[in-house]
């Protein structure tokens, strides 16, 4: 009974991956709308949320005050972190954090980190004494399908609209986080026997491996992540590598947009 | 409730802080369906708290044991993201969540007719994504709206509301600095039709009398928030949709 609805539903979706067809009628790179919202939330230092088809997210930016690390005196620290709370979808359970929502909130973390965007050092309050914590949550309301790029869309564009509360830890006045790009991530899944980009809930249902590529602003690799079971040719990732380039232009102007520049 | 006197409440034109009359509640927002792969859902925004709540099932009670003959029983979560307070909370479950999930779900088993769904569960997950007191209210009422909206048959619709009492004068629906600095909170869950309370905490010093002047205002505020809950549910089905 559980394997086979996926089991019909693999079949129908090699038949339409033979036709170059999806199940919802996008083209083998087409996203779903996108909508992109910043300083939605009232005690977010930052905050964003993305309806990404179905897909909804909420990510919040908050500050903590901190020692430095005894062998990074004048660094602060950034962790990114997702829950896959139960309201989610009917597929999630209550309980200590998924091997699922570590991973998630791992991978958007290192393509935010790896990018350099923040610099460890301008979080510094007094050397060796205190430093920032700038810690992004990662708030999955529904999951609809690719929950990757969608969460790593809300954390960059939260990030990216943070104001460090200094007066409220008496460290002098509020002023912008300095964030000097913008990573994003493009993730392909293979559904029916090919990539595509965006799988819908169904088609990660049926499909198999994904391939996550974070991006910086110059098209540089930040991170990348493959999951799920399921191998890959070199010439299968040059193809999506070549679409990521592209889809991560399209995704960084949302952001660029929102902060109206 | 916080420090008695020492921090201003109230202003010398008889206003609060925020510029509230005394029995005046904080605007509220509500819309219902707004998570697709939810069987019912709500979004609510009461002044600077916002609370998103889904329902899941009615589906099969797992594990066996939590099942009920003769009726379904109601598994609430209510839980506050990390981002929604001014200093980060640390995900995960507390003994303030689990508390108020478990008075919530059993304030949800009163009005929800139970008796139609036997050995059956309905989840129902409330987010806190913003909170400046009186979340567990939103909560609530959010949680109602999302059974609504999930079709799920109930006696009336549960509303949650909040009068308190700040510089001895007793106020509808307290604000953050109200909550920390006030001497009592009285948050209901009242069935308007009805009136009847199916949900009821209390924490601080109210005298009988005041006690019932915030009981009347918190009736009086409910009768408004049901309007809006309605109002909410009538939109989401107009156009013949679902």
């Amino acid at each position: 009974m559980v394997a086979l609805v996926p089991t019909l539903l693999r079949q129908e979706l090699a038949r339409l991956a033979e036709a170059g067809a999806r199940l919802d009628g996008r083209e083998q790179w087409e996203a779903r709308d996108i909508v992109l919202e910043t300083d939605c939330l009232y005690n977010g230092e930052g905050s964003a949320k993305v309806v990404w088809g179905d897909t909804i997210i909420y990510a919040g930016v908050k500050f903590e005050m901190r020692t430095p690390w005894p062998d990074r005196p004048n660094e602060g620290s950034l962790m990114c972190s997702a829950e896959l709370r139960p309201i989610a979808g009917r597929k999630y359970e209550p309980g200590p954090p998924s091997p699922e929502s570590i991973e998630l909130g791992r991978v958007v973390d290192r393509g935010i980190r790896e990018s350099g965007c923040i610099d460890m050092e301008k979080l510094c309050i007094v050397p060796g004494e205190k430093v920032w914590g700038v810690m992004i949550d990662i708030h999955v309301l529904s999951d609809q399908g690719n929950m990757f790029d969608a969460c790593a869309l809300a954390a960059i564009a939260a990030l990216r609209t943070a104001i460090v509360p200094a007066e409220r830890f008496d460290v002098g006045e509020d002023y912008t986080l300095k964030v000097k790009s913008t990573p994003i991530m493009a993730s392909f899944t293979r559904v029916g026997g090919r990539y595509v980009f965006d799988p819908s809930a169904e088609e990660e249902l049926g499909g198999d491996e994904r391939i996550h590529i974070t991006l910086g602003d110059e098209g540089h690799l930040h991170s990348l992540q493959k999951g799920l079971k399921g191998v890959f040719t070199p010439e299968e990732f040059a193809e999506i590598f070549d679409v990521a380039q592209s889809r991560c232009v399209d995704l960084r102007k949302l952001v660029a947009n929102q902060e109206g520049n | 409730m916080g420090g008695y006197g020492d921090v201003k409440l109230l202003r010398d034109d008889g206003l609060r802080l925020d510029g509230r009359k005394i029995d005046e509640m904080r605007p509220i927002e509500i819309e219902a369906g707004i998570l697709p792969g939810a069987d019912g859902s709500a979004w609510v925004k009461h002044g600077l708290n916002i609370a998103v709540a889904a329902v899941y099932g009615p589906m099969e009670a797992h594990p066996r044991k939590i099942q009920r003959q003769d009726r379904c029983v109601i598994d609430v979560r209510y839980n506050m993201a990390p981002f929604s307070t001014s200093d980060r909370i640390r995900p995960g479950y507390n003994r303030r969540s689990r508390e108020i999930s478990k008075v919530t779900a059993e304030a949800l088993e009163s009005v929800v007719i139970c008796e139609r769904y036997p050995r059956s569960k309905i989840r129902v997950e409330i987010e806190i994504l913003s909170a400046e007191a009186g979340t567990r209210c939103v909560g609530i009422t959010a949680a109602s709206v999302a059974l609504a909206d999930a079709g799920i048959p109930m006696r009336d619709l549960l509303v949650g509301v909040a009068s308190g009492k700040v510089e001895d004068i007793v106020v509808l629906d307290l604000d953050k600095a109200e909550d920390n600095y006030g001497q009592a909170d009285l948050p209901v869950g009242i069935l308007p039709n009805t009136g009847e309370i199916a949900f009821l905490q209390m924490d601080g010093d109210l005298s009988p009398d005041e006690f019932n002047l915030a009981m009347e205002y918190n009736f009086k505020a409910a009768a408004e928030i049901h309007e809006i809950m309605v109002d909410a549910l009538k939109r989401r089905y107009e156009g013949g949709e679902n």
